[in-house]
C-alpha cells in the first residue's frame, strides 16, 4: 500500500456557508494570507456528507461547520490556510496514512507551528512516552483540546476533568465521589483541584515513579498548607508541619533531599487519605477516621495492635489537652536543660574564679 | 618547706603512679564515648531535621536509611556495653571485690556545699574527696540515668508495635519527644561539663587522661582523691597537703617524688608500701 495516493476531492462542493448564529468575523488579515481563502476551501469542506475512505476501511468526515470555527479561541484569528498550509493546492497532496488514527497524528502536528512551547512539553511527558512505547492511541494535541472548536480549557475546571475522563474514566468516577471532585461537580468550586492541579498540564508525569511520590507532599501542601484558603473551610493548615515532623514526614523530607532516587516505603499524604477517591477526614468511610485508622496503620505494620494508631497524633500539636504525656515531656526538657546548662556552666565559672585567685 | 618535703617523701616513696581504672574500665569508656559519639552524630541530623549541616550530614552517610541502620547498630553495642556494665558489677559481688565508692551519699552533697564555699571564697579549704568526687558521681549517675532513658525510649521508636501491645499509643511521640530531649541534654552536659572537667579545666589542661591509660600520678591522687590516696597507702589525713594554703608546696613535693614503676595497685588492693 506504500505511497498510497489519496484525492481528497471525492465530494462536490456545496456552495455558501452554513450559516447558523452569530458568527464573528474572520481576521482583517483573511484576505491578505497567501494561499486559499476560506470560501475556496468551503467550497467541498462545508457539505456534512464529505468524506475520505483510507486504506484501513475507516472514513473521516471532511466537513468543517465554519460556526464552530469561528466561536471557537482561534476563530477571530486564524482562517484555514494558517493551519492547513500543504493543502493550498487543488488537488491536495496526496497522504501517506493508514488508519485514521494515522491521520490525526500527522494533522496535530500543525499546531506546533504556533504553539511549539506546549508541545515540546508534550514531548517530554509520559503521554509521549506512551507513544514512543508504540500505543498510537495516547493524546495528541486535537484529542484534548479538539481541533477546530479548541476552547480555552484553562478557564473550566469542570472541562477539564471531563477532557481527561475521555480516557481516564474511572479515575473520573472515583474523583467526581471524592471531597474535591464533588465539590466542583456540585457547586463549581474553584479551589478544589482538579487533574492537572496535581498532574500538571501538556508535560504531565507519571504518577508512579519515586520522583512524584516525594513530591506528592508539597503537591499536598500548596493548599493545604495554606493558611487563608483552608481557615475558608474550617480545615487545619498545620498538616504538613506536623507531618514533617513526625517519623514518616521527616523520612520523607530526607528523601527528598537525597540526590539519588528513592522509593519511599513511608507513607505520603495520599497513602492514608487516598487518592483520587479522597474524602473528608470525617467521613465515614474515610481510611484515617478514628474507626478505620487500625487497618490503615496495619497496611504497613501488620503486627499493630488496638493501641497503636493513637502513637500518631492526627496531625496534631501536643498540648495539654491532646496528647498531654507528649506536651509534658517536651516541656520538661525544655525547662531543664536550661536549667541544667546555666548551673553547671555556674559552678564552672565559680570553679575558674578560684583558680585565678589562687594564682 | 622541708617539713612538708620530708612528709611527701614518705608518701612518694610508696608509688609514682597508681592503677586508676582497670582494662575492662577503660574499653568500657571507650566504647561509650565512640557509641555516644556516633549515635549523636547520627541521632541529631534527625531531630534538627531542617538544618542545612543535618542534610550535610545526612546524604554524606548515604541517606536517611543509612544514618538509621548505623544508628541502631551502634544503640545495640550501647546496650551490651550497659548489659555488660551491669555484668561487672554483679561479678565483683560475687568475687567480694564491690566497693561503694560510686554510691551517692549524704556527703557528697555536704562536699558540694563545701566546694561552693570554697569556691566563692568563704573558706580557704577544699572537700577532701575519695574515689570519686561529687562532680564525677554526677556524671556517673547522669549516664545511667541518661542511658536508661536512651535504652527504653529508643527501643520504644525502634519496635513501636511491640510497645503499644501493652501501652497507650501516645508513650511513641512522648518516647520520642524524650529520646531527642535527653540526647540534647547529653550532649550539652559533655560539652560544657564532662569537657571542662577532664580537658579544658586549669586544674587539668591540656587533658585527664587516666581513663584512658588507667593511671594516675602520685600528686594527682594526693590532690584529688586524698581520702582514695590515705586509703591506699596509709598514713594521716592531716599529714596531706593543702593546694589552696600551700601550692607551691605540692608542687615541690611533686618534684621530690624518687622515680619508681608503676604499681599494679588498683583501688581494692592498698599498694605496696
Amino acid at each position: 500500500m506504500g505511497g498510497l495516493a489519496l484525492a481528497v476531492l471525492s465530494v462536490l462542493a456545496r456552495a455558501g456557508f452554513a450559516s447558523a448564529g452569530r458568527i464573528p468575523d474572520p481576521p482583517a488579515s483573511a484576505q491578505a494570507t497567501a494561499g486559499m481563502s476560506d470560501e475556496e476551501c468551503l467550497r467541498c469542506h462545508s457539505d456534512p456528507n464529505a468524506s475520505l475512505s483510507l486504506p484501513s476501511g475507516e472514513t473521516i468526515s471532511l466537513y468543517s461547520d465554519p460556526a464552530v470555527f469561528r466561536r471557537s479561541v482561534h476563530g477571530d484569528k486564524l482562517n484555514c490556510a494558517d493551519c492547513h498550509v500543504r493543502n493550498q493546492t487543488v488537488p491536495h497532496p496526496s497522504l501517506n496514512v493508514v488508519t485514521a488514527r494515522d491521520f490525526h497524528r500527522a494533522e496535530y502536528e500543525l499546531c506546533k507551528r504556533c504553539h511549539f512551547e506546549n508541545y515540546t512539553r508534550t514531548l517530554d511527558s509520559m503521554h509521549f512516552d506512551v507513544v514512543a512505547a508504540g500505543n498510537a492511541y495516547a493524546p495528541v494535541c486535537t484529542d484534548c483540546h479538539t481541533a477546530h472548536s479548541v476552547m480555552r480549557l484553562a478557564e473550566s475546571h469542570v472541562q477539564i476533568a471531563k477532557t481527561c475522563s475521555q480516557c481516564h474514566g474511572a479515575i473520573y468516577d472515583d474523583y467526581v465521589q471524592s471531597v474535591h471532585g464533588s465539590a466542583l461537580q456540585s457547586e463549581g468550586n474553584p479551589d478544589v483541584p482538579v487533574c492537572t492541579t496535581c498532574h500538571g498540564v501538556h508535560n504531565i508525569q507519571s504518577a508512579t515513579t519515586a520522583a512524584f511520590r516525594l513530591a506528592s507532599v508539597d503537591m499536598c501542601a500548596q493548599c493545604h498548607a495554606s493558611k487563608g484558603l483552608m481557615d475558608k473551610y474550617g480545615i487545619s493548615s498545620n498538616v504538613l508541619k506536623t507531618y514533617l515532623n513526625d517519623f514518616h514526614g521527616k523520612t520523607v523530607g530526607f528523601y527528598q533531599k537525597q540526590s539519588s532516587e528513592v522509593w519511599a516505603e513511608t507513607p505520603v499524604c495520599f497513602d492514608c487519605h487516598g487518592v483520587h477517591n479522597i474524602t473528608r477526614v470525617d467521613d465515614p468511610n474515610s481510611p484515617v477516621i478514628k474507626e478505620n485508622l487500625l487497618p490503615t496503620c496495619r497496611r504497613c505494620h501488620p503486627d499493630a495492635t488496638a493501641n497503636f494508631p493513637s502513637a500518631w497524633l492526627s496531625h496534631y500539636e501536643p498540648s495539654v489537652n491532646r496528647a498531654p504525656i507528649v506536651f509534658f515531656v517536651r516541656e520538661y526538657y525544655r525547662f531543664l536543660i536550661p536549667v541544667m546548662i546555666v548551673g553547671l556552666i555556674m559552678h564552672i565559672s565559680l570553679d575558674l574564679w578560684r583558680l585565678a585567685r589562687n594564682r | 618547706m622541708t617539713d612538708i618535703a620530708m612528709r611527701s617523701r614518705r608518701a612518694t616513696l610508696v608509688q609514682r603512679e597508681f592503677v586508676r581504672f582497670s582494662v575492662g574500665q577503660r574499653l568500657e569508656h571507650l566504647l561509650t564515648m565512640v557509641c555516644f559519639g556516633v549515635l549523636l552524630l547520627t541521632g541529631l541530623p534527625q531531630k534538627f531535621s531542617d538544618a542545612s549541616i543535618s542534610i550535610w550530614v545526612v546524604n554524606s552517610l548515604g541517606g536517611i536509611d543509612n544514618v538509621r541502620f548505623v544508628h541502631r547498630v551502634f544503640a545495640t553495642v550501647f546496650i551490651f556495653s550497659a548489659f555488660y556494665h551491669v555484668g561487672a558489677i554483679g561479678l565483683s559481688l560475687i568475687r567480694g571485690k564491690f566497693n561503694l565508692s560510686m554510691a551517692p551519699s549524704l556527703r557528697d552533697f555536704v562536699d558540694a556545699l563545701v566546694m561552693l564555699r570554697y569556691s566563692v571564697g568563704l573558706s580557704n579549704s577544699k572537700p577532701r574527696f575519695g574515689r570519686y568526687d561529687y562532680r564525677q558521681k554526677f556524671e556517673y549517675w547522669g549516664i545511667v540515668y541518661g542511658g536508661i532513658i536512651m535504652i527504653v525510649t529508643g527501643l520504644t521508636l525502634w519496635f513501636p508495635t511491640y510497645a503499644t501491645r501493652i501501652l497507650p499509643g501516645e508513650v511513641v511521640p512522648a518516647a520520642k519527644e524524650m529520646h531527642t530531649g535527653e540526647a540534647l541534654l547529653a550532649l550539652l552536659v559533655i560539652v560544657t561539663w564532662h569537657m571542662y572537667s577532664v580537658i579544658l579545666s586549669p586544674s587539668h589542661f591540656p587533658g585527664d587522661w587516666s581513663i584512658f591509660t588507667g593511671k594516675i600520678s602520685h600528686e594527682k591522687i594526693k590532690e584529688e582523691h586524698p581520702l582514695e590516696y590515705i586509703a591506699l597507702v596509709g598514713g594521716d589525713l592531716e599529714e596531706l597537703p593543702d593546694r589552696a594554703q600551700t601550692p607551691a608546696a605540692v608542687a615541690a613535693s611533686s618534684r621530690d617524688g624518687e622515680p619508681e614503676q608503676a604499681g599494679e595497685s588498683t583501688n581494692d588492693e592498698p599498694g605496696k608500701g
